[in-house]
């Protein structure tokens, strides 16, 4: 019975945040807070991309690395080929994708910290050729411009522009949870329990692993080119430390592991955020998300999605004992 | 060919930035071994220590090298906090953890830094800048020489202290066998902050060194510092102190060494090529042990 409860409310509350989405921008009717929602969305697929590779049993501290290579190769296939962005927007995310390829062959053998070092490693190896030896493609780090995803002259393209990365963003999360149900999924939540078991029960983890860094990478680059054609410009601060923590920090908060975890975390902090920036503070903003985060791992590690659950378990028969524990803990 | 010059001067710089690595990397050791986590803020400690130097540098005016003891026990403090506060609760639930915790208090502290001092990068001035001994056929600041020395005194201490005194002992004894320690009575959990604010302190003390020599910081500089920590003390052994101090030094020459090669752009990303090769080759690490 619990258990349909939980389903009806995640069906319901998707119904209702996609209906808020779609008359977000006539509510607000500014240009300010529409350009918010379209970094809010490509956030959204970012996150989800990190997720996926959560779900896989990886992680990554350099995903920057995979949403500055979509964003440069789309812009790239752009200029170069005069196609429209698109087009080139999953021509990106499969660039993304080969060089995510290439960086989960080193990595399948490499578990938590290891793991971490050699994907952060990344990003900051990608930086250093792209500002290096591809200057001449790239620009080095004055970056270079890309075409816009729609032309500003066009009447109403924001709004349209909107539309199109709400339409993009809903399809990146169908994909997910349509993963997550299938057999792929199956195996990854096999390989992340036990490795050895699912290996005995013939999943071949390496295969999985490697499915699931590509997949990751190619939203990962999907997302970083959406937010490079909606800017219009590209520089390698794309592949800086604070592009690579945002996903970690918006899955976790959300609740790692689950589809609607990195919407609700993007979503939630996205809120935040910029309402901590209305009243004025910089530096404050970045140590009460860095609060938030800690509080988080240590009392729900699970993330927002498993408060429900959460508030369930302390109000019932264990309470008090729970908050016995709590006293002497802190 | 290389003129000896050069080469010395290579070596000398190499040995002055293996003294910052090699402290870095061996409170993350320290560290690792008594409570098997990694802090990947350790960084933070390091940036904390040359503000921290230079904030008392400014207030007092004494020898920026009589500071850094005060600088490591104001660290050493607020490291042990950090460790009663947030790592405690989260000990043994998991590696994913210790990371998403650590990239919290990056953000906090790198801030809280930046709240207090400002973001623009800095700098201070030690007191024998001019200084140059000439040492064969070049002139080596005299700022190196001292930091090498006041290195490798911090290491004689934290030797001394660990061989010779009960508490360091029982912190070897609690990083050999958590559970035997338990057994034969000692507090582990003090262990644990203990040995967290001695790591901290040592990464305060690389602080110091940094500031001392002239070199600029910010509030955001610990991070490249600390990442290539952890290269050193991946590639030589997690929990091995020895390692971690040969590792230092030669990962300073070695970045030096590329730096003077192929061009000073590729220095931190050389560090993490060499770093993925070996960890291809080996996934634990050069000497790290089959576990699991």
């Amino acid at each position: 019975m619990r258990g349909l409860d939980s389903v009806r409310l995640v069906r319901y509350s998707t119904y209702l945040a996609l209906a808020l989405a779609v008359i977000a921008p006539f509510a607000s009717g500014n240009l300010y807070l529409l350009n918010l929602l379209i970094l809010m969305l490509i956030f959204i697929i970012f996150a989800s991309s990190w997720n996926l590779l959560a779900i896989s049993g990886q992680g990554s501290l350099g995903h920057a690395a995979f949403f500055g290579i979509g964003g440069y190769a789309s812009t790239l296939i752009a200029v170069k080929t005069g196609l429209s962005p698109f087009i080139a927007l999953p021509l990106g995310g499969a660039v993304a994708a080969g060089v995510g390829l290439l960086i989960g062959l080193t990595c399948v053998r490499l578990k938590e910290w290891f793991l971490a070092m050699v994907t952060f490693g990344f990003a900051i190896i990608t930086q250093t050729l792209v500002v290096s030896v591809l200057t001449p493609v790239t620009g080095g780090w004055d970056g270079i411009a890309s075409p816009r995803l729609l032309s500003a002259t066009i009447p109403g393209y924001a709004f349209i522009e909107y539309y199109s990365i709400l339409a993009i963003a809903a399809l990146c999360i169908l994909a997910i949870r349509a993963l997550m149900g299938s057999r792929i999924g199956l195996a990854f939540a096999a390989i992340r329990e036990n490795e050895t078991e699912a290996r005995a029960s013939g999943v071949d983890p390496v295969r999985y692993r490697l499915l699931g860094f590509a997949a990751s990478a190619f939203l990962a680059g999907v997302a970083g080119a959406l937010e490079i054609h909606h800017f219009g410009y590209v520089t390698p601060e794309i592949f800086g430390i604070n592009i690579s923590f945002w996903p970690v920090i918006y899955s976790i908060f959300g609740g790692l592991g689950t589809v609607a975890g990195p919407v609700i975390g993007t979503v939630m902090l996205t809120i935040v955020w910029e309402g901590l920036k209305n009243f004025g503070l910089t530096f404050e903003r970045f140590i009460i998300i860095g609060l938030i985060l800690i509080l988080v791992v240590i009392f729900l590690p699970r993330g927002l999605v498993s408060l429900p659950e959460e508030i369930r378990k302390r109000r019932g028969p264990g309470r008090t004992r729970e908050g016995s524990e709590k006293r002497s803990d802190g | 060919m290389v003129e000896v010059g050069i080469l010395l001067q290579i070596v000398f710089w190499g040995l002055y930035a293996g003294c910052i690595y090699l402290l870095l990397a061996t409170g993350l050791n320290l560290i690792f071994g008594v409570m098997k986590i990694l802090n990947f803020a350790h960084g933070e400690f390091l940036m904390l220590g040359a503000y921290v130097t230079a904030a008392i540098l400014a207030l007092t005016g004494i020898n920026p090298y009589a500071i850094i003891l005060l600088t490591m026990l104001v660290l050493a403090l607020i490291g042990g906090v950090v460790e009663r506060l947030c790592f405690r609760p989260i000990l043994g639930t998991g590696k994913l953890n210790e990371i998403f915790l650590s990239i919290g208090l990056i953000y906090v502290f790198e801030s809280m830094a930046a709240l207090i001092w400002g973001d623009r990068w800095q700098s201070i001035q030690s007191p024998y800048g001019g200084i140059s001994i000439p040492i064969g056929p070049i002139s080596l600041p005299l700022d190196y020489l001292i930091i090498l020395v006041v290195t490798a005194g911090i290491l004689a201490g934290l030797y001394l202290f660990l061989e010779r005194t009960p508490i360091g002992m029982a912190i070897r004894a609690t990083s050999q066998n958590r559970r035997g320690a338990m057994l034969v009575g000692i507090d582990v959990e003090r262990m644990d902050m203990l040995s967290f604010g001695i790591g901290s302190a040592l990464a305060a003390g690389a602080g110091t060194l940094w500031v001392v020599s002239g070199q600029v910081f910010n509030p955001y500089m610990g991070s490249i510092p600390a990442i290539k920590a952890f290269a050193i003390i991946i590639l030589g052994g997690l929990g091995s102190i020895p390692g971690a101090i040969a590792g230092g030094l030669l990962y300073g020459l070695a970045e030096n060494a590329t730096a003077f090669l192929i061009g000073g752009s590729w220095k931190d990303a050389v560090s993490f090529i060499v770093l993925i090769v070996v960890l291809i080759i080996r996934p634990r690490g050069l000497f790290g042990e089959a576990e699991e």
